[in-house]
C-alpha cells in the first residue's frame, strides 16, 4: 500500500514577510522516490517540510495523501518517518529504544515490538548494536538507527532531509546505494531533499530542480541531465562550460564556425530557434581534444588536473571564460602549451540569449 | 634552584612523590606534565585548603567530644527530639525550594529561551537581580511584603478584615529562599535549553508523540544534567543560608539559625560543632550523591527509557 501526495497551489510566506516558496503545484505517484534538488536557500526542505507537517502552506494551498486533506493536520496525525542531516537520535535512549520509540507511542504491544524492532535493525545490518549508547555510533551507523526508527512505525511517506550530508564521501555513495535498495524494496513514497546532483541522480525516480523558492524543472534523471531546460539547470546538474553563439537559419555558428544538426529550442516556448544569438551550455566531454587538422579551436591551458581515469584541462582563449575538457589520463600536457579542441556538436544544450533564469 | 631546572627542562627528577602524583593526576605524557610543575600549581591550593578548611573543621570536630555526653554528642542530631525536628524542617524546606525553583524556572527559561519577543531581555535580567542581594537584603524584602506592616497584609486587611502575615515564620523563609535561588536555576537552564536540538522534538513528533511525550522524553532528559547541577546548588544553599532565616528570626528553626543560637547565646560550642559537622556532613553527602547519579544519568536514562 503505497501513498500519493499531492501539492495544490501550495506557497510560503513566512512571519517576517520572506516569500520562501511561490505558488506550486507538485504530484507524487503512490511507491515513487522525489528527489528535491537545489542549492540552499531555494525552498526545498521548505516543501519538505510542508509534507511533514511541520509548515503550513499560506491560505489556499492544499496537501493531499491518497485524497485525505491533511493541510492542517500536524506531523505527529500525518504518520511520515523522517530522517534528518544531524539524526536527531535521542541521546537518553539505546539504538533498540530509538528504534523502538515510534511503536511505543503508538502503544504496539511489547512481544509485536521487539520483533519489529529487530527485523528493523536487521534489515539496516546494525542488529549487533542493539544495546549500544548513542555517542558510540559512527556518523554511517548512527544514520542507520535513523532509518531504521523512521521505517519502523510503517510511515505512509518517508522524508528525508540531507541525510548523507554530514557523512564523508566514500561512506556517501555507500549508504546511498544502500538507501537505494531499500526504496526501492519497501516500494515507498520518498521524498528526498540534497543539493548533490549525484545523489539526485541515484536515487530520484523524478528530480524536481529548485531555484529561489521556485520549481525550475521536473524531470527523470535523464530529462534533467540531457535536456535541461534552463540555463541554471544545465549549470546546476554539472554543465559548467558555456560559449556564446548565433543561430542563422538554423544553423550554429560559433565564432567563424558553423555547425549543422543542433537541437535548438526555446524552453519557454517549444519553438525551435531559428535566429539570434545563443548561450551553449555544456559538459566536459562537450569539447574533446584533437590534431591541428580537425581542429575547431585552439586555446591555452592553464591548469592540468589529474583525475586518474582522466585528465582535466583548464583551457582559455576558446570563449569569453576558461572551459573544461578532459581527455586520455595517460596524455602529457603542461600548463602553458596551445591545445587543440573538437566541438562535439550533439553534446551541447542550447538557450536563446535573452536569460531565463527564472 | 634544581626544581627551577627541572621546570625549565620540563622533566621530571625521579622522586618518591612520583607514583603518587602521577596516580592523583592521571597518567601524563612524558615532559608535558612533569610532577614538579603539577605540585608546584597545585600547592597555593591545598595551603588554603588546609588552613582555612580542614584544619578548622578539625578544631570544630574535635570540641564536639568536650560535650555532656561524649563522643556520643556526635549523634546529638537524631537523639535529641528538638534537634532532630530542625533538621526535619530543614531538609524539607530545602526540598521544597529546591522543587518549587526547579518548575518554575524550567518553565520560564524555556519559554525565554524558545520565544523572541519585546522585554524578553529585560525580564531575563529581572529574574537575574537577586543574584546581587545578600540574603539580609532578601530577608528584609520578605519582611517589606508579608510582614506585619506588608503590603500582602495591608491588601488583605482592606479587602478580607484581615491581615495575612506569613514573613516571620518558616513560610517566609520559603519565599526568601525561593527568591533568592531563581537566578541560578534560570541561567542554569536557559543554558541548557539553549543546547537542545529541535530536530529532536520533530523527530519525536513525526513518530506520532504528542506533546506531554515531547515534554517527557526529549525536552526533560535535555534540561537534566542543567537542573540536576542547579537543584543541587539550589539545595546546598539553602540547607546552609542564615542570612535570610537572621533577618526574619523569631519562629524560625532552622539548624543554621539552631547552631548559631548554641554557639552564642547558650554557649553549647560541642552541641554547636556537632550539629556543624552533621549539617555539613549530610549537605555533602547529598552533593557526592548527586554528582554520582549526575555522572550515571546517560545510563539510569537509557536503563529507565523504554
Amino acid at each position: 500500500m503505497t501513498t500519493q501526495i499531492k501539492l495544490h497551489d501550495c506557497a510560503k510566506t513566512f512571519a517576517d514577510g520572506t516569500r520562501a516558496l511561490a505558488p506550486f503545484d507538485l504530484e507524487i505517484t503512490g511507491g515513487e522516490t522525489v528527489v528535491l534538488l537545489g542549492p540552499s536557500g531555494c525552498g526545498k526542505t521548505t516543501i519538505l517540510r510542508m509534507i511533514a507537517g511541520l509548515e503550513f502552506p499560506d491560505a489556499g494551498g492544499k496537501i493531499t495523501f491518497d485524497g485525505d486533506d491533511v493541510t492542517r493536520q500536524s506531523i505527529e496525525k500525518r504518520r511520515v518517518g523522517m530522517v534528518f542531516q544531524s539524526y536527531a537520535l535521542f541521546p537518553n535512549m539505546s539504538v533498540a529504544q530509538n528504534v523502538a520509540y515510534g511503536l511505543k507511542v503508538h502503544g504496539v504491544g511489547r512481544d509485536e515490538r521487539d520483533a519489529r524492532v529487530t527485523a528493523m535493525l536487521e534489515m539496516m545490518h546494525i542488529d549487533m548494536l542493539a544495546d549500544r549508547a548513542i555517542d558510540q555510533l559512527s556518523g554511517g551507523q548512527r544514520q542507520r538507527v535513523a532509518l531504521a526508527r523512521a521505517i519502523a512505525v510503517q510511515p505512509r511517506v518517508l522524508l528525508l532531509d540531507e541525510p548523507l550530508t554530514a557523512l564523508d564521501a566514500k561512506l556517501r555513495v555507500r549508504l546511498r546505494t544502500e538507501i537505494n535498495g531499500l526504496l526501492r524494496k519497501l516500494g515507498i513514497t520518498a521524498v528526498y531533499v540534497t543539493h548533490d546532483q549525484e545523489e539526485a541522480m541515484a536515487l530520484g525516480d523524478r528530480i524536481v530542480v529548485m531555484q529561489k523558492g521556485k520549481i525550475a524543472q521536473i524531470g527523470t534523471p535523464r530529462e534533467i541531465y540531457r535536456k535541461p531546460q534552463s540555463p541554471f539547470v544545465a549549470d546546476f546538474v554539472g554543465a559548467a562550460n558555456r560559449l556564446d553563439g548565433q543561430m542563422h537559419d538554423g544553423r550554429l555558428h560559433i565564432g567563424e564556425r558553423v555547425f549543422d544538426a543542433v537541437d535548438a529550442f526555446d524552453p519557454r516556448h517549444g519553438d525551435i530557434i531559428d535566429q539570434g544569438p545563443v548561450e551553449l551550455y555544456f559538459r566536459a566531454d562537450g569539447l574533446s581534444t584533437c590534431e591541428a587538422g580537425d581542429a575547431d579551436f585552439t586555446g591555452r591551458v592553464e591548469a592540468v588536473s589529474y583525475l586518474g581515469e582522466r585528465l582535466r584541462l583548464t583551457v582559455s582563449g576558446i570563449g569569453s571564460m576558461p572551459v573544461i575538457v578532459d581527455t586520455h589520463p595517460d596524455d602529457v600536457i603542461s600548463a602553458g602549451t596551445p591545445v587543440h579542441c573538437r566541438v562535439n556538436a550533439d553534446r551541447l544544450t542550447v538557450f536563446p540569449a535573452v536569460a531565463v533564469n527564472s | 634552584m634544581s626544581l627551577m631546572q627541572n621546570i625549565k627542562e620540563g622533566r621530571s627528577r625521579p622522586s618518591f612523590l612520583s607514583p603518587v602524583l602521577a596516580r592523583v593526576f592521571g597518567q601524563a605524557t612524558p615532559g608535558a606534565g612533569s610532577p614538579a610543575i603539577l605540585l608546584l600549581l597545585i600547592t597555593p591550593g591545598l595551603v588554603i585548603v588546609a588552613a582555612f578548611f580542614l584544619i578548622p573543621m578539625a578544631l570544630v570536630a574535635m570540641r564536639v567530644a568536650d560535650g555532656p555526653d561524649g563522643w556520643a554528642t556526635y549523634f546529638v542530631i537524631l537523639t535529641n527530639g528538638r534537634y532532630f525536628a530542625s533538621l526535619v524542617q530543614t531538609l524539607v524546606m530545602s526540598a521544597g525550594v529546591t522543587f518549587c525553583a526547579l518548575v518554575l524556572c524550567g518553565i520560564c527559561g524555556l519559554f525565554l529561551v524558545r520565544n523572541r519577543f519585546a522585554g524578553r531581555n529585560m525580564i531575563t535580567a529581572l529574574l537575574t537581580l537577586p543574584l546581587s542581594f545578600p540574603g539580609t537584603v532578601v530577608g528584609f524584602m520578605v519582611i517589606m511584603l508579608a510582614g506585619r506592616q506588608g503590603a500582602i497584609g495591608s491588601m488583605t486587611n482592606a479587602l478580607f478584615d484581615e491581615k495575612l502575615v506569613f514573613a516571620y515564620n518558616i513560610s517566609g523563609l520559603f519565599i526568601g529562599y525561593l527568591y533568592f535561588s531563581i537566578p541560578r536555576v534560570i541561567l542554569a537552564v536557559m543554558a541548557s535549553a539553549q543546547k537542545l536540538d529541535p530536530q529532536l522534538e520533530e523527530a519525536a513528533r513525526s513518530l506520532g508523540a504528542p506533546t506531554w511525550r515531547v515534554v517527557k522524553d526529549v525536552i526533560l532528559p535535555g534540561l537534566m544534567p542543567g537542573l540536576i547541577s542547579s537543584g543541587a546548588i539550589c539545595f546546598a544553599t539553602a540547607m546552609g543560608a542564615f542570612g535570610t532565616a537572621f533577618t526574619l528570626a523569631t519562629d524560625i528553626d532552622v539548624l543554621p539559625m539552631v547552631i548559631y543560637t548554641e554557639f552564642t547565646r547558650n554557649a553549647n560550642v560541642a552541641v554547636a560543632a556537632s550539629l556543624s559537622i552533621a549539617l555539613g556532613a549530610m549537605t555533602w553527602a547529598f552533593l557526592a550523591s548527586v554528582r554520582y547519579f549526575a555522572g550515571n544519568s546517560g545510563d539510569v536514562a537509557a536503563r529507565g527509557g523504554a
